[in-house]
């Protein structure tokens, strides 16, 4: 047993309160997304628009209006210029956000375009669909480089790690009893003349729980998967490990989606079916504070990329975006 | 990252296989120090930057009036250097959020360019060799500003002092030397700082007229180019601090390598280091066949494979900075991107599956099929998952390999390059440019 850690001088709990209800989607949403610069928020939903807010005021900042069909995901250029969003019209827009103008209609997709996300200079889009294939794009010409048929079942998340070696999907394969499905899967450089990515790993935990919303984290070392067997897990994907088990929200249904809080201390936020946004301790996973406010399944969360800051997004009953704030941090 | 998926104990190898190839209209492609770019340059003047993500050309730095004559990159890929036949020198500035990028700056020769190149540890000092067989040090620095010709000491025994003309020019990899290949084979070594020659070699046996160096990264060995169609290896001598007397090291050097093609006897065009130095690639200068010989340094310099390119003759090569791959640009213009390619593993799509290549004859483990406690299971569980996670510490990896010597303020050559750095700061990206064509 090697010597304990030296104690964390940040173990404190968080201490979020709800700054700001925005109001003005009419249908489900489905993701709220803070730009990398960290002054704008984009959120989207069942109804065909994306909508910019300032995460300070609270005010609408503009409707990115073109899609002919409902939203699933949204994701912003790392220079905070572009936002793409994934829609079930069966294209992607990048739109340049300071003008509300599409720049480019990625076209390709025979189904519903479910979730996407730049790569680390955001010169890649990548983007997965309910055929089950999996899309690579050149931002600058607005062409499909490459389609992995990586599943048979909706792609329900996709995400590059940091250098963009590596892409991370997973889908909703549960029909044919593979439980979690994580694929990591290389592009280009070793493969570009093969007819489709290279599959290095594909992640299993052994029991009934569909795997629905997965991401790399901060520095790439780890995967952090949601399931429906109400877990979040973070993987050390190399050994192919469970390194963590988050438990206590509900999650049986929906996509829902967790992520990295490491603006204070470091913690999992998520939403759940019971309505509330939870907050893990990353080390210890203790729930260390549940957000009470919204009154329907919460199922987007995002967290801010330097303040202390969560926007959460919610379905069919309620459908508000909350933004909450943790400023005693900063008293401290 | 992924090579560790891939194969964890593999070390570079060389490529075997074409994987793409650009269009490029060039004479010559280099890798930037990233291996996410390429830059080309072509017969008309310009030079275009492709990102190989996406197999496009995403800059075109137009502003020679001649054929460009040489590339290079400075250590983050921020500044692009470009020498021309038309006399001038530009140093372009990626950083720009436009096309053609900004130039940084523009440096007027008094002859054809021949080659140009960038300090190791400051953009702002350029190193340029004339094709009237003159070289000189640019330093572009406010303090320091000042165009310098190194010149060969006259020797008493020459007859009227008649130097011999330089035909390469190349500073180490730590920046502290400039290497220059005369006309007659000899080998001249000047010091960056000061200017003077430190050292002028001999090639045992003589070589005639030097072609080309390549260093291996460490910058412990060199590798010449030279007319008697044979690439010879060095080891590079230590040298002492330059001299104020002007006096300097005379020796011969002994290769402790040579290689040549024993039966064609082809000259080489360029030669290039895997980026470990274990391995060596000749691009073949034969006029109908697309050749590249590869030779195994760590196996004491043996013949391990010929590359056979097509129909298109080679021009150029270049040896990707990190990864088994290389560059070779046709004497068409084409850059064709070599590669040593995975086999698809069938088992990564089925998880906790694996591979194996001969049946392996199954051994139950003592506690295998052993029924336990379901708490006793749980408890081991959250006692494996204290362990301490760390998820926002970013390690730099191997994608930009930073051979440079840390300076620690002792040695003069390497402080006096640090003075006045240039902007080339590490973790900057390029900017993309949408492409406004079509909609």
């Amino acid at each position: 047993m090697p010597a304990p850690p030296p104690p964390q001088p940040t173990r404190e709990g968080p201490h979020y309160r709800l700054q700001h209800t925005l109001t003005g989607h009419t249908k489900s949403i489905s993701a709220v997304k803070f730009s990398p610069d960290g002054t704008l928020l984009a959120s989207c939903g069942a109804e065909n628009i994306v909508k910019i807010w300032s995460p300070f005021t609270g005010e609408l900042v503009r409707n990115l209006t073109g899609h002919t069909d409902g939203l699933s995901d949204v994701a912003w250029s790392l220079d905070s210029v572009y936002l793409a969003s994934a829609s079930d019209d069966k294209s992607v827009r990048i739109w340049e956000v300071d003008t509300g103008v599409t720049q480019k209609t990625l076209k390709g997709h025979s189904k519903w375009v479910f979730c996407l996300n730049y790569n680390h200079n955001s010169s890649l889009l990548v983007s997965g669909g309910c055929d089950g294939d999996i899309r690579i794009w050149d931002t600058r010409k607005g062409k499909c480089l490459k389609t992995l048929h990586a599943h048979i079942d909706y792609v329900t998340a996709v995400h590059f790690n940091r250098d963009s070696s590596l892409i991370v999907s997973c889908s909703l394969d549960g029909q044919i009893s593979l439980p979690i499905q994580l694929r990591l899967t290389t592009i280009f450089r070793q493969i570009w003349n093969t007819a489709t990515g290279q599959c290095l790993k594909t992640i299993v935990e052994g029991h009934e729980a569909i795997c629905q919303h997965v991401q790399f984290s901060p520095n790439s070392k780890y995967i952090l998967s949601t399931a429906h067997d109400s877990a979040i897990r973070l993987w050390d994907y190399q050994t192919t490990r469970c390194l963590k088990t988050y438990v206590g929200h509900t999650n049986k249904k929906y996509c829902i989606c967790a992520c990295f809080s490491v603006t204070g201390g470091k913690w999992i936020v998520a939403g759940s079916e019971d309505h509330k946004v939870w907050i893990w301790d990353l080390q210890s996973r203790e729930v260390v504070q549940t957000l009470e406010g919204h009154t329907d399944v919460v199922v987007a969360v995002a967290t801010h990329p330097s303040q202390n800051m969560i926007a959460s997004g919610s379905i069919d009953s309620d459908l508000n975006i909350r933004i909450w704030v943790d400023d005693q941090a900063e008293r401290r | 990252m992924n090579e560790f998926l891939i194969s964890p104990f593999s070390a570079i190898t060389h490529p075997t296989t074409v994987q793409t190839s650009l269009y490029a209209y060039g004479s010559f492609a280099k890798f930037d120090p990233s291996g996410r770019y390429i830059g080309v340059g072509r017969f008309d003047g310009v030079a275009s930057i492709w990102d190989l993500e996406t197999r496009a050309a995403i800059r075109f730095l137009d502003g020679h009036v001649k054929t460009v004559t040489s590339l290079d990159w400075s250590r983050n890929s921020r500044y692009v250097l470009t020498s021309s036949k038309d006399w001038n020198v530009i140093v372009w500035d990626l950083a720009a959020l436009w096309d053609p990028p900004q130039r940084y700056a523009t440096i007027r020769c008094d002859a054809p360019v021949s080659s140009a190149s960038f300090h190791p540890r400051n953009s702002q000092i350029v190193l340029a060799l004339l094709s009237t067989g003159e070289v000189y040090l640019i330093d572009l620095r406010k303090t320091y500003r000042s165009r310098v010709e190194l010149v060969e000491p006259d020797d008493g025994d020459e007859e009227g002092g008649r130097r011999s003309a330089m035909t390469v020019a190349r500073f180490d990899p730590s920046g502290k030397h400039v290497f220059i290949g005369t006309h007659s084979g000899s080998i001249l070594v000047f010091s960056t700082r000061t200017k003077a020659m430190v050292a002028r070699h001999r090639i045992a046996g003589g070589a005639g007229s030097l072609k080309g160096f390549d260093f291996a990264k460490s910058g412990r060995r060199l590798v010449t180019n030279s007319s008697d169609r044979t690439l010879r290896q060095f080891i590079v001598p230590q040298y002492p601090h330059p001299d104020p007397d002007g006096s300097f090291l005379e020796t011969e050097l002994e290769p402790t390598h040579r290689f040549s093609d024993p039966i064609n006897k082809t000259a080489w065009h360029t030669m290039s280091y895997s980026p470990d130095g274990e391995w060596l690639a000749g691009g073949a200068a034969d006029p109908a066949t697309h050749k590249i010989y590869i030779w195994d340094i760590s196996n004491d310099g043996q013949f391990a494979s010929t590359l056979d390119g097509g129909r298109e003759p080679l021009a150029y090569l270049h040896w990707h900075p990190s990864k088994s791959s290389i560059a070779s640009t046709t004497k068409q213009g084409n850059v064709l991107i070599w590669h040593s390619p995975n086999p698809e593993r069938w088992g990564a799509f089925a998880g906790g599956f694996e591979e194996v290549d001969e049946n392996v004859e199954y051994e139950e483990k003592e506690d295998e099929f052993d029924i336990e406690d379901e708490e006793e299971t749980l408890k081991r569980k959250m006692k494996a998952e204290e362990e301490e996670v760390d998820i926002d510490t970013v390690i730099e990896e191997t994608s930009r390999p930073q051979n440079l010597i840390v300076s620690n303020g002792d040695d003069e050559d390497l402080a006096w390059a640090d003075e006045d750095p240039d902007e080339d700061a590490a973790g900057w990206t390029m900017k993309i440019i949408m492409d406004d064509e079509e909609m």
